[in-house]
């Protein structure tokens, strides 16, 4: 060997062996979950758990996201401006081959149509060629080259459809829809895009042809600089001057607008990943508990303090991988069972569509991988932080773990205050949706350090009151307060749970109850009217006995704030007007009844969200100019994702000319034929089947869409419980096996089954009963952080918190039957292990 | 007060069973007090888990205060161990979270004999004055032995059993423990079955065994 090379040969054999070393102990530690095969699991469950429901909620998020900015690109929805026909007789075939002859490739056709069932069930279709879509959904989108367009587009021809609409409708794929005129539709293909919403969707050249329609119903035009605008003007004009080019006021910023929804949701996620993360706290803590003597004897063999370190953080590295595998696997199973829900509510909130086709996305991988590993290191830190502070001969002779909660549970309590007032020094500062959820997590971490000192104080005060008689109860009473220690964490998991429960319970039953109400009020009308067809004049002019009231209401949209603002006019003068309640007025509020031109009634989104105040004046452009008004009132406007103001009618329509029929609001008499009347007269003045809605089935429709709408908190609520009851069973399990050498001499001394019962489940139901507690106030703190703060940051609405007991109530059941079943399993457990355990008597420490 | 006719105990190993106790025969008369002495792995511990109804035979019969363990279920196997018997181990078995009055207290009141005449007496004779509010941790090993030795004795038992009851303790501790072990055992009128490796504690006793091959064989005692 060459005498220049041996220093470096010698060094890789340094390396070789420290890594041989390395590798030993690495093994040596992982022994331990071979041979402790339910540590192992529970570590993995909580990794698996927590990782899984947030990876499900990022999924859907960037899967929302990607269909977002998909949906800004096609179909016309997103579309900055629009060519129409100023009669509304809609746009020959011809003009618009001519306007792509003229160069405007960004220009495409849309056909818009409601089309009647031969069983009278109403769709719309809409239709587009997608040939001259913009390059990059028509050539990169794999939507369409899934969905096979050219199938679309040559005959016999598809008809897409999504499923909910197949199902409504009762078609299956390949079967052709008959349509109420006697056509029938091409074959169905249950496939939809997500700009495609609840519509039928058709290739255009198909759809004039099946239809029998010769022009279309309007054209979109992507992008525009101001200087094409100004040509595409003077070329319509030119090309025939009853079209005109409209931009499209309606645009809608989706992601901007269903940003605070996607925080709600990753919030949510994380809480989750919390609960799950004291489950792997706890796996982590007995790991290292049940390996303290395995730890000493490698130090005492002459393991260095840094090798233990670097093989436990190894092993660290390997859980995190295996955890993070599965628990994106599960959760991306989950996501699929989310979908829908998540789809429902920025359906039904923003009128975003989502569609089914989700896909995991490299950065979800690795934030899910960081996010795990940053979760075990936090779990692992402060037990290896103890471990390498102290001595060899420190840790062979440390002292139970029970003997050491005391001073635990006073560090928790002095951390909980911290964290305390932290929030509320955050609070007065409060000004963003993210900080609102950090006050909301120091919150409920606040509460969760809060909880082992209460059931300790709790178990101490019923010690000091028993008489010495009862000595069964001060045994069980010490017993538990010795395994604190070992169930806080879940305790403090299941803690977390029934807050974020309970908090969100009452957030969703305030704003059902204060819809409910707000919906009896503003759905004050018998029937409501919205028609293409129907002629108002003809039937106002001459109405009959069975109208009592009528209320007829225009409006349009604006841009205002960048925002799309609907303008409605309301008629000053009918019932529903006059007792229109309103959050906040000024003096002024008045004058809005009394017709005064210059003010204004602004719903509460442009308040909170715009930052209006009363007594500001508004710029709303009509018609090339600005007309100031000053706002008067706001009024409540739930569910609506847009600013809204209201004006007098006739305000309205002096100021925009384009302003349209926004619906009407018919009050009937109380005559027992007096709707089948209305019937009649609607449908002679023109109006069609399914153009009129009764009241109760509005507010029916409604609140279903609400329940749907929030139907995915319960879903991601229930989850993080099971996942609560999941940390419960792990350390109750983990504690019957630690512990089984005791039990067996209690049993040996002859301590009964039902006297075991008493011991372990007595203080086990303290535990629970403090853990519901607590959680009852601090759940209220959270609903009331929700409704008075992040509700009004994130979509603009105020309503009070209704405080009912009933949820805690059903809390507390739900508790008792996951605690009940999770003992039930370790009780079992017990039993089967117990006559082992007695063999074995005497040969381990108590 | 105990008897064992022709008890045979296997264990499966990996490599083949092995015989513990093959067809292993004593009696203990009432009043008495013994000492089992073997070899590590001959088998002592799991004789005193039979005997205590912690384990079954796979074959033989055990006679306790009168009944036979072929009548026993596991039922009356706990109320014996309850009312009538006590075990003792190396490793004291406390219950950490009960003070020391408490712990030596804990089987009499188990079994409603709690007489509190004979427990001060106890404590007097243990020496464990001053103690009795104390929790187990801050007792010496000596002292939670005495404890242990207590509560075995406090419910009046008709057996004790004890497994190496001062193998933790120094030797002066042992004696110590020891003498005052047997002091009480004859007091109470109960029999003592004790295991251990010391010829010299085993000398305490009125009678000494060896468990060697499965088989029992008595080497002295009057």
């Amino acid at each position: 060997m060459a005498p220049a090379t041996w220093p470096v040969t010698s060094a890789v054999r340094r390396v070789k062996a420290g890594f041989a070393r390395l590798l030993r102990v690495l093994l040596t530690l992982l022994s331990h979950y071979r041979r402790h095969p339910l540590q192992t699991m529970f570590l993995l469950t909580g990794l698996v758990t927590g990782v899984a429901l947030w990876s499900a909620v990022q999924v859907i998020n960037a899967h929302a996201r990607a269909s977002y900015a998909e949906a800004d690109q096609v179909l016309g929805a997103q579309a900055s401006h629009w060519v129409r026909a100023r009669q509304g007789q809609g746009i020959s075939v011809d003009d618009y081959v001519q306007l792509r002859r003229q160069g405007w490739r960004s220009v495409y056709p849309i056909l818009e149509q409601r089309l009647t069932t031969a069983e009278q069930g109403v769709i719309s279709l809409i239709a587009t060629d997608l040939l001259v879509l913009p390059a990059d959904a028509a050539t990169g989108d794999s939507g369409l080259a899934e969905g096979g367009w050219l199938q679309l587009a040559t005959p016999p021809f598809e008809v897409w459809l999504p499923e909910t609409l197949a199902q409504q409708l009762g078609v299956e794929s390949g079967e052709r829809l008959q349509l109420s005129s006697g056509r029938e539709l091409p074959p169905a293909r249950l496939f939809s895009r997500e700009q495609q919403g609840l519509r039928a969707f058709m290739d255009i050249g198909a759809a004039l042809t099946v239809l029998d329609q010769s022009r279309l119903s309007y054209l979109v035009v992507a992008e525009l600089t101001v200087e094409d605008e100004a040509r595409l003007n003077a070329d319509l004009a030119e090309l025939n001057p009853d079209l005109a080019l409209v931009a499209n006021q309606q645009r809608l910023d989706l992601n901007e607008l269903t940003q605070s929804l996607h925080t709600q949701l990753s919030a949510m996620s994380l809480l989750s990943f919390a609960v799950g993360l004291f489950i792997v706290f706890n796996a982590v803590r007995f790991a290292l508990t049940s390996r303290r003597h395995t730890l000493t004897t490698l130090r005492e063999l002459g393991v260095s303090q840094r090798l233990l370190l670097a093989a436990i953080a190894l092993e660290t590295l390997v859980m995190s991988l295996v955890g993070t595998a599965g628990g994106l696997a599960l959760g991306y199973g989950l996501s699929l069972l989310l979908l829908p829900s998540v789809a429902a509510t920025l359906q039904n909130l923003y009128g975003a569509v989502l569609d089914h086709n989700l896909l995991l996305q490299p950065q979800t991988l690795i934030q899910a991988w960081l996010l795990t590993l940053a979760g075990l290191l936090l779990a692992l830190a402060w037990p290896l932080w103890r471990l390498a502070r102290q001595s060899i001969q420190s840790q062979r002779d440390e002292p139970a773990d029970w003997q050491q909660d005391a001073r635990a549970r006073r560090r928790l309590l002095g951390f909980s205050m911290i964290l305390a007032v932290l929030a509320v020094l955050l609070y007065f500062r409060l000004n963003s949706i993210v900080m609102g959820f950090t006050v909301l997590a120091l919150i409920l971490f606040a509460g969760a350090g809060l909880l082992p000192w209460s059931v300790a104080l709790v178990l101490q005060g019923i010690q000091r009151v028993l008489p010495a008689s009862a000595w069964r109860l001060n045994w069980a009473c010490g017993d538990g307060l010795a395994q604190l220690g070992t169930l806080r964490t879940a305790l403090m998991a299941l803690l977390l749970a029934l807050t974020a429960n309970f908090g969100v319970d009452s957030l969703v039953d305030s704003f059902r109850t204060s819809l409910s109400d707000w919906l009896q009020q503003r759905l004050a009308a018998d029937l409501f009217v919205q028609s293409d067809t129907l002629d108002i004049d003809a039937l106002l002019a001459e109405p009959g006995d069975w109208l009592v009231e009528s209320h007829r209401r225009n409006g349009l949209t604006v841009r205002w704030q960048d925002r799309p603002t609907q303008i409605r006019g309301l008629n000053t003068e009918t019932s529903d007007t006059r007792a229109l309640p309103l959050a906040a007025e000024s003096d002024r509020a008045s004058d809005w009844f009394d017709g005064a031109p210059d003010v204004i009634f602004a719903n509460e989104q442009a308040r909170y969200l715009a930052g209006i105040e009363l007594g500001d004046r508004v710029q709303l452009p009509v018609e090339g100019q600005t007309v100031s008004f000053e706002v008067v009132g706001f009024y409540h406007d739930y569910g609506n994702p847009t600013y809204q103001f209201y004006l007098p009618h006739e305000r309205v329509e002096a100021l925009w000319s384009t302003a349209g029929e926004q619906g009407l609001g018919l009050w009937l008499s109380d005559d027992a034929d007096a709707l089948a009347r209305a019937e009649a007269a609607l449908t002679r003045a023109g109006a069609r089947p399914g153009d009129w809605t009764r009241r109760d089935d509005v507010l029916a429709i409604s609140l279903r869409v609400f329940d749907r709408t929030f139907a995915m908190t319960a879903a991601i609520n229930a989850l993080t419980f099971t996942v609560a009851g999941i940390a419960l069973l792990a350390s109750l399990l983990a504690i019957h096996q630690q512990r089984l050498p005791s039990y067996a001499h209690w049993r040996s001394m002859g301590v009964s089954g039902p006297e075991w019962l008493l011991i372990v489940g007595l203080p086990l139901g303290i535990g629970l009963l403090v853990t519901w507690l607590l959680s009852i106030p601090l759940g209220t703190l959270l609903a009331g952080l929700l409704i008075y703060d992040l509700n009004v940051l994130s979509f603009g609405w105020t309503m009070p918190l209704i405080w009912r007991f009933e949820p805690a109530l059903t809390l507390f059941w739900l508790t008792l039957a996951v605690a009940g079943f999770t003992f039930a399993i370790s009780a079992l457990q017990v039993r089967l292990r117990l006559p082992q355990a007695l063999k074995h008597l005497g040969e381990d420490a108590a | 007060m105990l008897r064992l006719n022709q008890v045979v105990k296997q264990f499966a190993q990996p490599d083949g069973d092995v015989t513990v106790l093959n067809g292993a025969n004593f009696h203990l008369p009432v009043g008495r007090s013994a000492a089992l002495l073997g070899e590590s792995g001959s088998g002592k511990s799991t004789l005193l888990h039979l005997i205590a109804g912690l384990d079954t035979p796979d074959s033989g019969d055990l006679t306790i205060d009168g009944r036979s363990s072929l009548t026993l279920h596991t039922n009356d196997w706990n109320r014996l161990r309850r009312d009538r018997l006590s075990l003792i181990f190396q490793q004291y078995h406390l219950v950490p979270t009960l003070t020391v009055l408490d712990n030596l207290q804990l089987q009499a009141r188990l079994s409603h004999r709690l007489d509190t005449a004979f427990r001060d007496h106890l404590i007097d004779r243990l020496g464990l004055d001053g103690l009795t509010r104390r929790l187990p941790h801050q007792l010496s090993g000596g002292q939670q032995q005495r404890v242990a030795i207590a509560r075995a004795l406090l419910h009046r038992p008709a057996l004790v059993l004890a497994d190496e009851p001062t193998g933790n303790l120094d030797e002066d501790t042992s004696e110590r423990v020891m003498g005052v072990l047997v002091d009480l055992v004859r007091e109470t009128g109960s029999s003592l079955l004790m295991v251990t490796h010391s010829a010299h504690m085993a000398g305490f006793l009125d009678e000494q065994w060896r468990l060697q091959h499965g088989q029992l064989r008595r080497l002295s005692g009057a």
